[in-house]
């Protein structure tokens, strides 16, 4: 029985013993809830530090005093057990001020009971056991929210603990941060790291976060307590605010430029309408009007079209089988239009040449074409010209344009001056020097009409272009005012043989209306060719008095029909080339006379009726009323 | 032939600076020179405290990873009290234990400090790198760590000496600062207590150094160039 006890009691005494060496600091076994121990021992900034116990299941020993701890610092070789400098009995903590606390030096501290029971015991060292308080002033600012608005990022700022002294270099701390979702249980930490200062991204708008950070000592893993946790939380209508007005002017910028867009269709239709949708050029017949056919008067048209009286001029070859070929010299609007109108009185060869015209001895006689054509003119042959201004100045155009000739023919032009009445002869002479006195190349006309082709085989020219200008020039300066001009024309359209002599030129008045009077036109009608054999070209001088169309010659009662004027034209023999046809502004036509008719010029004071199918300038879409055929 | 003469030790210089270089370039850092050579540039005092406290903070981070690690591998004995006993071989170098100690000391004393405690800890370490790697028990991840280690020590003492000649230059400090350490504070290669010390304890001592060294390199820059980091 002794043995047995003596076991038993040696076993417990082992037993003890054992326990007792077992560090009850570090484990965790069923023991620690009934003896006392140490809790924890921690330093905030590794200069002072604590340590706490508990009394475990041992009540009676919770009382003050009733253990205490003993600490040894192994500073020197030989090192003592000291008691606790400073007992805080409530929170039963030993706390270790400056003075006491070495770092880098090895503590052990042990916790007595009464008649010195050791509890337990703990070694560390000072380094070890810090945990840094966490971080103060714990705050953020936004830094931008997402384009689409659904997410932020968030620039968090801290101080660092005040009780660690990190200006000095004693603690280098680094700082962890995490956060959550209000309703969550899962916190996010970020990286740890040294500044006081974290971004946190992607946070969503709307929801509420919780932000708190805590810090322990490089290097080291014991982290100190969390901070206290802010809110951080951006609804949503600080997004929708700067949204807002950017949708605002997206709709509003497409409006506008959808206006303008119209605005610009509305107001250039046109424009639009030419770009896109080019005008067809309208048929259009030489010296026909359009209102012709819009009013249905195909009688008309047809007299018209076959040439009939006042028919128009056809280019059917059929119909004149004995007119020379007509040919279309293309007249450039923009020579005569600009300038003076002197310097267009030169014939082709002059222009060619580029020689200045000789001087012009009748200001009235222009070339001119004052082509207010603004619009492409799609009409073939631009020989003629368009425009209110035409009657005005196309007429030494006209004159120019059929009169091509020779030098050759100069003699006959000259003899044909020479004819004229005497007053003239002066002039003659002066123009005959004048001509003379030029090159006399000059004279010779690139341009030659065949007046007719000889059944020999030989090709009649009319005489030249230029020296016909000046004959004209001449012969409607001297001859207009005088009544004797008209009959020297008259002997000397009577005593050239006319060949087939159907076509007329007709001289616009510039100064006057587009209209020749009356008597002009019968003259005109009636002039005979030139006196040479050959055909030439007779220009018709211009006349002050306003003209009246040769169809309503046969009316009488025509109102554009002007008493005689009182100077009478001199009209030279008509020369092959026909007039040219063209509608001016006022819808007239310019006629052609027919081919067989051409009744004899000296007889002005014939009635017209005497002309029955003189062409006159000008058809008027009414007069064509009144014609009958 | 003088200037020839006299471009000896400058040379000498940036070879030294040059391997210098190369050896924290590991940091990031950009070659140091004391005076302005081709290729190096001068570098200010802070920048130069930067270093090697960045240094000191790496080289206190591995060694923290592998007493960690060992921790875990050989689990010594829970009782803490028999490591009281535990006596590291550079105990004899007296050291600040305290902030205000460490402040209280002169500048030259506390340089002088580091540099024998990185003396002290050459030799201990690659002998332990050796060990490491013919011992199969370790990994390679260890072993490496261990001649990383040894490794930083030789580098960061280099280092604190570029500090030291630097603030002699500057006239901070006194008198040049010395390496030489008291015989007591190095063990012979062969003493019995060399080979008692176990590599655990080693590493315990040689965190519980490096960390010293880290905190009064801190200390002293704050002293002397409390600019940005203090």
């Amino acid at each position: 029985g002794a043995e047995i006890n003596d076991t038993f009691s040696c076993l417990f005494m082992v037993l003890l013993w054992t326990l007792s060496l077992t560090p009850v600091f570090f484990c965790r076994c069923l023991l620690d809830s009934l003896e006392p121990h140490f809790t924890e021992c921690i330093s905030r900034d590794q200069e002072t530090f604590r340590c706490w116990w508990s009394p475990g299941s041992f009540h009676n020993l919770s009382s003050p005093g009733a253990l205490k701890v003993f600490y040894l610092r192994k500073v020197s070789p030989v090192s003592e057990w000291k008691e606790c400098p400073e007992y805080i009995h409530s929170k039963r903590e030993c706390f270790f001020d400056v003075n006491y606390t070495s770092v880098w030096v090895p503590y052990c501290i042990q916790l007595r009971g009464q008649n010195n029971i050791t509890f337990d015991d703990a070694c560390f060292t000072v380094e070890n056991i810090v945990r840094p308080d966490p971080p103060v002033s714990l705050n953020w600012t936004l830094l931008n929210i997402s384009p689409s608005g659904l997410s932020y990022d968030v620039m968090v700022n801290w101080e660092p603990p005040p009780t660690a002294d990190v200006e000095a270099g004693w603690m280098r701390i680094v700082y962890e941060i995490q956060y959550r979702e209000r309703n969550s249980t899962y916190w996010e930490a970020l990286e740890v790291q040294p500044h006081t200062q974290k971004t946190i991204y992607g946070l969503h708008i709307g929801k509420e976060y919780e932000v708190h950070i805590r810090s322990r000592m490089q290097a080291f893993s014991k982290f100190g307590e969390f901070s206290d946790p802010i809110f951080i939380h951006v609804t949503e209508l600080y997004s929708e605010e700067t949204t807002f007005p950017l949708t605002f002017i997206l709709v509003f910028g497409t409006l506008g430029i959808l206006i303008l867009l119209m605005l610009i269709l509305i107001f250039q239709q046109q424009r639009f309408m030419m770009i896109l949708l080019p005008p067809v050029p309208a048929p259009k017949i030489k010296g026909i009007d359009a209102e012709l056919l819009k009013k249905g008067k195909l009688d008309e048209l047809n007299l018209i079209l076959s040439g009939g009286i006042g028919g128009l001029h056809t280019y059917a070859p059929d119909f004149y089988p004995d007119e020379p070929w007509v040919e279309f010299i293309e007249v450039d609007p923009e020579d005569s239009a600009a300038g003076e109108k002197e310097d267009h009185q030169g014939s082709d060869t002059q222009r060619l040449l580029g020689l200045p015209p000789p001087v012009s001895l009748n200001h009235h006689l222009n070339i001119g074409c004052s082509s207010t054509i603004s619009f492409p003119d799609d009409d073939s042959g631009r020989a003629s010209c368009y425009g209110p201004d035409v009657p005005n100045q196309d007429t030494l155009i006209l004159m120019a344009a059929l009169l091509p000739g020779q030098a050759e023919e100069e003699e006959a032009t000259l003899d044909e001056v020479e004819r004229a009445p005497s007053p003239e002869g002066g002039e003659s002479h002066f123009v005959q020097s004048q001509t003379a006195g030029s090159h006399t190349w000059v004279n010779t006309d690139f341009y030659a009409q065949v007046s007719n082709v000889m059944p020999s085989g030989g090709v009649v020219l009319s005489p030249g272009q230029q020296l016909r200008i000046q004959e004209s020039t001449l012969s409607a300066e001297k001859e207009m005012q005088r009544k004797g001009k008209e009959i020297g024309a008259c002997e000397e359209t009577g005593e050239k043989k006319q060949k087939g002599l159907q076509f007329q030129l007709l001289v616009v008045d510039p100064e006057g209306g587009s209209y020749t009077t009356e008597s002009t036109a019968r003259q005109i009608s009636a002039a005979p060719n030139s006196p040479t054999p050959s055909e030439g070209y007779q220009t018709i001088p211009p006349q002050p008095a306003d003209a009246k169309p040769a169809a309503t010659a046969e009316d009488n009662q025509s109102p554009y029909i002007l008493p005689d004027s009182p100077q009478a034209p001199f009209f030279a023999p008509v020369g092959d080339y026909t007039v040219v046809q063209e509608v001016d502004s006022q819808h007239s036509l310019l006629l052609n006379p027919p081919p067989n008719l051409s009744p004899h010029p000296c007889m002005p004071q014939q009635p017209l009726k005497a002309l029955p199918a003189t062409p006159v300038a000008y058809v008027t879409p009414d007069l064509l009323g009144n014609l009958s055929p | 032939m003088l200037g020839y003469i006299r471009s000896v030790p400058a040379v000498w210089r940036v070879l030294v600076c040059l391997v210098f270089c190369r050896n924290l370039t590991s940091i990031g850092a950009a070659p140091i020179c004391t005076n302005a050579q081709t290729g190096c540039q001068a570098l200010s005092l802070a920048n130069l405290f930067d270093r090697v406290i960045q240094h000191s903070a790496r080289m206190h981070g591995i060694s923290n990873d592998l007493h960690s690690e060992f921790e875990q591998y050989f689990l010594p004995s829970k009782n803490q009290i028999g490591r009281v006993s535990r006596n590291c071989h550079t105990s004899t170098i007296l050291t600040p234990n305290g902030k205000e100690n460490a402040q209280r000391m002169a500048r030259e004393e506390l340089t002088e400090v580091i540099l024998k405690l990185l003396m002290a800890w050459r030799d201990p370490l690659w002998r332990f790198h050796q060990g490491m790697a013919h011992n199969h028990d370790f990994n390679n991840f260890s072993s490496n760590k261990a001649l990383e280690m040894s490794d930083m020590v030789h580098e960061l003492r280099k280092g604190v000496e570029k500090v030291a000649d630097k603030m002699q230059m500057l006239g901070i400090i006194s008198n040049s600062v010395s390496s030489q350490v008291s015989p007591e504070a190095l063990l012979p290669s062969d003493s019995a207590e060399w080979h008692l010390m176990r590599d655990y304890d080693l590493l315990y001592c040689f965190r519980r150094d490096s960390n010293k060294v880290q905190n009064y390199l801190k200390i002293l820059k704050c002293r002397i160039v409390p600019e940005h980091g203090c």
